[in-house]
Parts: C-alpha cells; sequence; structure tokens
C-alpha cells in the first residue's frame, strides 16, 4: 500500500499536534474570533442568513492561523534531531512530506468542524441557502491547502518554528500586497491578472459566492502542489549538502 | 555483509572521511573508534542513507546505500548518535508507529513489540510519556526502535554516551547480548566501552583508517611491551626478580618495596612475546613464594589508541584479521568468540 506510510506519518503528528498546548490554543483562538465577528455580522438585526460574512473573515484569520498549523511540521524534527532517526527509515521524502500536510489538513478540518454550529444557528432562526455554505466550506479547505502546504514549505528551511511561522506569514503578506496593492498603482492588463491572482478576491468572488469556478480551484490546487514538490526538493536537498 | 568502498565525504572544504575502505563479514561486530571529529557519525550516517557520500560507495548485503537506499535502510536498525525520540509520544505509541514506518505484517507487530520490550526491559515504562523518561530508559526506547523488525544489520552511534555507570553496564549487556544475531557497528570514542564487546576494532582519527584488528591483535601490536605486576612476599623473593629478569621474553624488571612489607614487581615484556603470566606464575611456585597478585596490565591497547588518535603515531598498525578477504574463515572464528561472550 502506497499510502500506508503517508498515514502513518500524519497519524503521529496528529498525536503530537494534541499533546502540546499550541494544537488547543490554535483551535480555541480561531473559534473564539471567528464565533464573536459571526455574532456581530450574521446575527445582527436585518443581515441576511448568510455565512458568507463568517467565511471571509475565516480566510482572513487563515493567514494568521495557517502558518501556526505548520509551523512545527519539519522545523521540530530538525531542531530534535528526529529527522535523521525517521528519513533512516524506508521511507520516501514524499511519503514524509505528504503525511505532514495531510495531518496539518486534518487538523485544520478539525478546526473548521465546530463551525457547523453556526450553520444550525442560522437553520433555527432562518432559511439559510446550503449552496453558498457549502461552497463556502470546500473554498476555505482549498485556501487552507495552499496556506498549509506553503507552511510546510517554510518549515522545512529553519529548525525554529516561531521563524517558520515568520516566514509563512511573510510570504503570504508580501503576496498580497503583491496581488492587491501593486495592481493600483500600475493598472492596466498587467493590475487585472495580478488582482486575479489574489486569494482573498479569489475567494470572495467564487466560493463565498456559492460560485464553483472550475479555473480557482485548480489556481489553488496547483499552487498546493507546487509548495508540496518545493518541501520535497528541500529535503532531499538536506541529503545532498 | 558491509563493503565500503573508498568512502569519502566532504562538507564544503573540509574533508570529514578520506578514502575509506572496510569490508564488515556477515555477524562480525566491529566496534569503530576514533576521537569526536573523526568521521565516525559521517561514515554510520552514509551507511544508513542520511547523507551520500562525495564519492567511493557503500554496499549492505549487496545493495548500495544510495542507488538502492530504501532496500538498505530496511535492513538496517540505526541508533543515532544522540538517540532523539518524539518526547511527546508514549514509548508503545512510538514502537507501534516505527512498525507501521518499517511496514511490518499486521498479525508481526504487536508480538514483534512485546518482543523489544521485554529484550530492552521496558515493561513499566510501555505507557509513559517519552519524555519524561530518563536517559537510561530513552536509550532502551532508542535500542527498542532499532530492533524492531529485525535487521540483519545493527548501528549503534555512541549507544553509552551521557548514560551513568550502571547505565552503560546495562546497555553493553544488552549490547552484548543482541552480538550473536546481528552484524553490528558500534561507535565510540571511548575504548573500554567497546573493548569487551566486540570481535574487532577500527580506529579512525582524520577520516582515515590507522588501525584495524582484533583486540588481541591490536594489544600485541600497541606498544613495545606488555606490563604486569606481581606481588611477592618471602625470604626467596629476591630470587625470583632475578628468575624473570633471566626470561628470554622479558625486557625488564622493577621491584619495589611497598608500605606492608610486600613487594611489587613490575616485569616489561618484549613485544610480541604473547602472555606471560602462566610463566610467571609457573615460577613463582617453584620458587615458594607468596604471591597476593599476579595481573597483566592491559593499557597498552588505550595507550596504542591516545597515540593514534593524538596523531603522533605515523605508522598504520593493520593487523591480519582485518577483514572480509578471508570472510569465511573469519566468521567460523566468530561463532567460537560468540559463544564465549554468552557466559
Amino acid at each position: 500500500m502506497i499510502m500506508s506510510r503517508p498515514i502513518s506519518i500524519a497519524r503521529r503528528e496528529l498525536i503530537s499536534y494534541f499533546a502540546t498546548p499550541v494544537g488547543y490554543v490554535v483551535i480555541s483562538l480561531y473559534l473564539v474570533i471567528s464565533g464573536v465577528l459571526f455574532s456581530l455580522t450574521a446575527l445582527a438585526n436585518a443581515q441576511p442568513a448568510s455565512m458568507r460574512s463568517f467565511f471571509e473573515v475565516s480566510v482572513f484569520l487563515l493567514l494568521f492561523i495557517a502558518p501556526a498549523i505548520s509551523m512545527r511540521l519539519v522545523s521540530e524534527e530538525l531542531r530534535s534531531g528526529t529527522l535523521e532517526s525517521l528519513m533512516t527509515c524506508p521511507v520516501m521524502d514524499w511519503q514524509v512530506v505528504f503525511g505532514k500536510w495531510l495531518a496539518a489538513m486534518t487538523f485544520f478540518i478539525a478546526m473548521l468542524w465546530p463551525t457547523i454550529l453556526y450553520v444550525l444557528i442560522l437553520e433555527i432562526y432562518a432559511n439559510p441557502d446550503y449552496g453558498p455554505i457549502f461552497c463556502g466550506y470546500l473554498g476555505l479547505i482549498f485556501v487552507g491547502a495552499l496556506y498549509l502546504s506553503a507552511g510546510l514549505l517554510a518549515s522545512t528551511f529553519c529548525s525554529s518554528q516561531i521563524l517558520s511561522y515568520l516566514i509563512a506569514l511573510f510570504f503570504w503578506l508580501f503576496y498580497w500586497g503583491f496581488t492587491s496593492m501593486l495592481p493600483q498603482y500600475i493598472g492596466g492588463r498587467t493590475a487585472d491578472y495580478l488582482f486575479w491572482l489574489n486569494i482573498n478576491s479569489r475567494f470572495s468572488n467564487d466560493f463565498a459566492k456559492g460560485v464553483i469556478d472550475t479555473s480557482t480551484m485548480v489556481y489553488f490546487a496547483s499552487g498546493t502542489v507546487l509548495f508540496l514538490i518545493a518541501a520535497v526538493k528541500v529535503l532531499e536537498s538536506r541529503r545532498w549538502r | 555483509m558491509i563493503e565500503i568502498r573508498s568512502l569519502t565525504k566532504d562538507y564544503g572544504s573540509f574533508r570529514a572521511v578520506d578514502d575509506l575502505n572496510l569490508k564488515i563479514p556477515q555477524g562480525q561486530v566491529v566496534g569503530l573508534l576514533g576521537p569526536n571529529g573523526a568521521g565516525k557519525t559521517t561514515t554510520l550516517r552514509v551507511l544508513t542513507g542520511y547523507m551520500p557520500p562525495t564519492s567511493g560507495s557503500i554496499t549492505v548485503e549487496g545493495f548500495d546505500c544510495v542507488s538502492e537506499s530504501p532496500e538498505v535502510r530496511r535492513r538496517l536498525g540505526y541508533l543515532p548518535e544522540s538517540n532523539p525520540l518524539y518526547s511527546e509520544m508514549r514509548v508503545e505509541e512510538y514502537l507501534r508507529f516505527r512498525a507501521r514506518i518499517f511496514e511490518m505484517p499486521r498479525e508481526n507487530r504487536a508480538k514483534a513489540i512485546e518482543r523489544v520490550i521485554e529484550r530492552c526491559w521496558l515493561r513499566e515504562m510501555r505507557k509513559r510519556l517519552i519524555g519524561h523518561l530518563s536517559k537510561g530508559y530513552r536509550q532502551r526506547v532508542g535500542l527498542a526502535a532499532a530492533l524492531l523488525h529485525s535487521p540483519p544489520v545493527l548501528v549503534l552511534d555512541e549507544p553509552t554516551s551521557g548514560l551513568d555507570p550502571v547505565q552503560i553496564r546495562e546497555t553493553r549487556n544488552l549490547i552484548r547480548e543482541l552480538a550473536g544475531e546481528h552484524t553490528m557497528i558500534i561507535s565510540s570514542h571511548i575504548l573500554p566501552e567497546v573493548e569487551r564487546t566486540v570481535d574487532r576494532i577500527v580506529i579512525i582519527t582524520q577520516g582515515k583508517i590507522r588501525a584495524d584488528g582484533t583486540v588481541e591483535e591490536l594489544r600485541d601490536s600497541a606498544g613495545e611491551s606488555n606490563h604486569y605486576r606481581v606481588e611477592v612476599n618471602g625470604a626467596s623473593a629476591d630470587g625470583l626478580v632475578e628468575g624473570i629478569r633471566k626470561m628470554a621474553a622479558v625486557h625488564d624488571v622493577r621491584s619495589e618495596a611497598l608500605r606492608d612489607g610486600w613487594q611489587q614487581v613490575v616485569v616489561t615484556s618484549r613485544r610480541g612475546a604473547g602472555d606471560l603470566r602462566e610463566a610467571i606464575g609457573e615460577m613463582v611456585r617453584d620458587r615458594g613464594v607468596h604471591c597476593r597478585e599476579l595481573m597483566r596490565e592491559s593499557d597498552s591497547l588505550e595507550q596504542l589508541f591516545v597515540r593514534i588518535a593524538m596523531g603522533d603515531d605515523g605508522a598504520a598498525v593493520v593487523g591480519n584479521g582485518a577483514g572480509g578477504a578471508n570472510g569465511g574463515t573469519n566468521s567460523a572464528a566468530d561463532g567460537v568468540k560468540n559463544e564465549g561472550r554468552t557466559e
């Protein structure tokens, strides 16, 4: 079974997530902030019974939360030296990377799970449209996959979790500036292209509206795969240096 | 069977391992000895597939460490130098994880885990967090993980570093028990640590092999002489000193009166004279001298090691037991040694 090793690695990684306080802190932080914002927007007077504002806030929060989920993945193994005992087992580099990403995704989805409660609240008081809600969650998972794979790549660079958090965070902040501020100055077609690449606008214009656009999905998925491949290459390069 | 062929490894401009050649026949226990920074860990890391060589190659049972690394890694049990473990996992959890990574068949896993827990005396600790264990127990967990998939080859990098004397002794006993079942490479920078455990000692400094042979061979070639200490008392003690001095194999005899009236005689034998204890003992008996101690001081191997490690030993000492060229005879001899060891 080709996937048995990545799954074993993911299981081990999940044990570590829940054995350290970081996992719980990240989950509670996300739930508190998104919950407060949900109450202030969707539950306010005269607001439509939609999750749209919740999804947009979540995508914004992910910018800060995803690097916290991914920062320990490889960094911690580099710091403690366990990478050596792991890499001298008969595992392939891609199995290690994929297993770790799988663990981060599982953790991320576990973090989203309690927010189903918000949907139930809407259901009790109103008649929400389930299409956009489904699309919103799908979009969140796509964005999370992209952020986490970049964070995983960042964590292969250094043995410090803080540093790998900051690398991932600043990369996405820079990318955000590059695709939302820069186009305003240059204008023209290039600006349109750059603006299309903006993750928040990709999300708001498609998923949050209830639109499933193939090109957007391909954009997120190919970005994810790109970062995962880069992470495998960095891990390989540690052997060849 | 492990074969290292002209292995060279550079870190930038620093050459950590320099044209190293070594053959280890099946079942042999080899002590890889050298000061810190001699290239031991680097050699083992190439062997275990953690890093590639700059040039040269290593094969394990015919599989190349670079191009067939997964095959090699399947056959190796490796205890890395600092014994890194996931401190947030429980002992049993960690072993289960290793069993899955090695893709052991599901039905064998539980049995294999039981076996290594038993073997490494981890029974009471199986549910404990690895991070809460003492260093000695952590070392056992590392060994258990290395043994789990019953690898034909065990590679132990500094297995007793940082342990207290009791733990060192336990670990050494465990290693000795394992010696009969595995081909083993044990690295260390302390000679006595491996001296009693291994069939063969390979001393490396600055990435090159400086000495290679069985403990006995190295001891014979170690220094100018062996020292024996005899403590005697009685009227004919002086005659005994003269008698020993006349023995052909003896280079020098010094005698010194001890505070309690006994006399300490230090005998230095000539190079390659072999063991003189029996001859000296007979002489003591024949002359009717009271004797309370007769011992061979075996510090010469330590001296050889220190001399090589300090780098002022120009000529490399290479014993005949060096290797694999006559692998068949070697392993037969090893069989005998292993029997001796289990006592």
